[in-house]
């Protein structure tokens, strides 16, 4: 059924928001951009070796906490994710003989997506008490100690797909839950909604601004974001992606009340024991935002993200079919879903995709400035996916 | 040409599965997953790189359609880009897959500028947007059955091979 957007697209001037002016965005976002055009020259960029970790790690510990006879060991990198050089490690020093496991999640010259450390820092800690995620150790959200930009975390433990499975993919994707599902989806759901619940008045996120409710501004400021990574990065032009843009501003929606967004929470973001199937760590908190709550269910249902049951019903993330996960979500939520908001953010969700695989993927590689360009070009390969979606969607609109 | 490409292609691939990726220790994912990757891109390529001319030159071809839809209800200050970008493409080595891609990208350009509207947003007429949808989903299939064999799409199945592919376009 083709859904109607005139009530959004001839609404009337509904508040001040410019929705051409590029500047507006949140100013750690702006910065992050900034700084990532900046130091785009700075490569080729070569994945850390262990012992150049070694030599970071106790540099750090003891210029940031004075710790003495610090001895990092263990060091083990970690798959996963298409974004940051991941290290688990053991510190011990002369007051911790015994040691801690701990993550080092650091950021490459340029990754497929660039975002604050800082905002990933404040977010674990907000939802320290409220969701498992990994307890944070310490940061150095603009690198001024070990050269780049990085966290570390509690280690924690748990896979993020079935130990025996018969779906594994880059990033997660294709990942099959298949009798795990039953255990995991209501996780999920309770996941999403407990982000969206959460008080983030209350909160200390001095590196996050929030949108003016009741305005355009947050979708306006989400494709802000996004339309400057393309342009400060595109490679070759790709038509659907400019043409979405301006989709994209002509036909936002007002944000009546924001929200904490998790904006990656799908398959693969999210860690449980086994055999229990208990999450342990929601993942990947590093394009979170204060937005509209539609933008993170239009997130998780995208295709890409999803699988299909022997019978040819697509699951939402590989666990729960559409409707039933929107209605799940609607009861866990307390949220109403609008169906133009929600299609809306299809777009969006689409278009940061699009962004995020044809534009930054191919910026970072060609410049070499990642630590694993082939995963990038792999996933780039992909891109096209989303620009098919975006004509789907946007015809439907 | 001998050894071939071809041949080459297949002898790393060996090489890659057979005596690289099983002397990886198990422990080493990211080792294990890129060197999994350089198989796969490989495979990729063994597939494509003999229509890696055709394909360019179809792409073009199609970008050069769009162009000549929008020309007409393009504001004037930017008609004369795209028209100069039209040209150039028309002028271009079509035997040289850089020449080709140089012209896609000059092409590009002056057809974002005309969809943005300049620094007034001019409306496009409802018509270029047609063309520009029709346009955006035949650039989408071709790209998608393309790259079809790293098996991210969703909808695989559906696409036809590179060479059934490239016929339709003739």
């Amino acid at each position: 059924m083709a859904i109607d957007m005139s009530e959004i697209g001839e609404a009337p001037p509904v508040d001040r928001v410019d929705i051409w002016n590029r500047e507006d965005m949140e100013p750690r976002i702006r910065e992050i951009l900034d700084r990532t055009v900046r130091d785009r020259v700075k490569g080729p960029y070569a994945a850390k070796t262990d012992m150049e970790v070694v030599a970071m790690l106790e540099r750090y510990f003891a210029r940031t906490e004075g710790l003495e006879s610090i001895r990092i060991s263990g060091v083990s990198r970690m798959a996963g994710g298409a974004s940051k050089e991941q290290f688990a490690f053991t510190l011990q020093h002369e007051g911790d003989p015994a040691g801690e496991r701990l993550v080092l999640r650091m950021d490459p010259l340029e990754a497929i997506s660039q975002t604050c450390r800082g905002r990933e820092a404040q977010v674990h800690i907000a939802f320290a008490d409220i969701l498992p995620v990994a307890p944070v150790r310490s940061i150095d959200a603009d690198g001024e100690i070990l050269g780049q930009p990085a966290i570390i975390l509690g280690f924690v433990n748990g896979v993020t797909e079935p130990s025996e499975g018969k779906g594994h993919g880059v990033s997660g994707i294709g990942t099959r839950y298949d009798d795990w599902a039953a255990k995991l989806a209501p996780q999920f759901v309770d996941t999403l909604a407990q982000v969206h619940r959460f008080d983030w008045r209350s909160a200390d996120l001095s590196y996050f601004a929030a949108p003016e409710a009741g305005t355009r501004q947050a979708p306006i400021w989400q494709v802000n974001w996004w339309s400057q990574v393309w342009w400060d990065g595109v490679v070759q032009p790709v038509a659907m992606v400019t043409y979405a843009e301006r989709w994209l501003r002509e036909n936002a929606p007002v944000c009546d009340a924001p929200v904490m967004c998790h904006s990656d929470l799908r398959l693969g973001n999210f860690m449980f024991e086994e055999p229990s199937g208990k999450f342990t760590a929601v993942l990947d908190w590093e394009l979170a935002h204060i937005g509209d709550f539609h933008e993170d269910i239009a997130w998780a249902i995208q295709r890409l993200f999803g699988t299909w049951t022997d019978d040819g019903t697509f699951l939402v993330c590989g666990l729960i079919a559409r409707d039933e996960f929107l209605s799940a979500y609607e009861v866990a939520s307390g949220n109403q879903i609008d169906p133009v908001k929600l299609h809306y953010y299809e777009v969006l969700n689409a278009y940061k995709c699009a962004v995020i695989d044809l534009g930054q993927a191919m910026r970072a590689a060609t410049e070499s400035n990642n630590h694993q360009d082939i995963i990038l070009t792999w996933l780039g390969s992909a891109g096209a996916v989303f620009l098919e979606q975006l004509v789907m969607l946007i015809r439907k609109a | 040409m001998l050894p071939d490409i071809d041949l080459r292609i297949a002898n790393m691939i060996k090489a890659l599965e057979q005596v690289i990726l099983p002397a990886l220790p198990r422990d080493q994912r990211l080792a294990r997953d890129q060197a999994m990757l350089v198989a796969g891109h490989l495979r990729m390529i063994g597939e494509q790189w003999k229509s890696a001319l055709r394909y360019e030159q179809v792409a073009l071809d199609d970008l050069q359609g769009l162009a000549r839809d929008l020309l007409p209800g393009a504001p004037a200050f930017l008609a004369d880009d795209l028209a100069a970008a039209l040209a150039m493409a028309e002028a271009c080595d079509r035997a040289s897959v850089t020449a080709i891609e140089q012209a896609n990208i000059a092409i590009g350009h002056a057809v974002d500028a005309v969809i943005l509207g300049g620094s007034d947003h001019a409306p496009m007429p409802s018509a270029a947007v047609d063309r520009l949808l029709d346009y955006a989903l035949r650039h989408a299939r071709r790209e998608r059955s393309w790259f079809k064999a790293n098996r991210l799409d969703p909808d695989q199945n559906d696409l036809p091979d590179l060479v059934t592919m490239l016929a339709e376009t003739n």
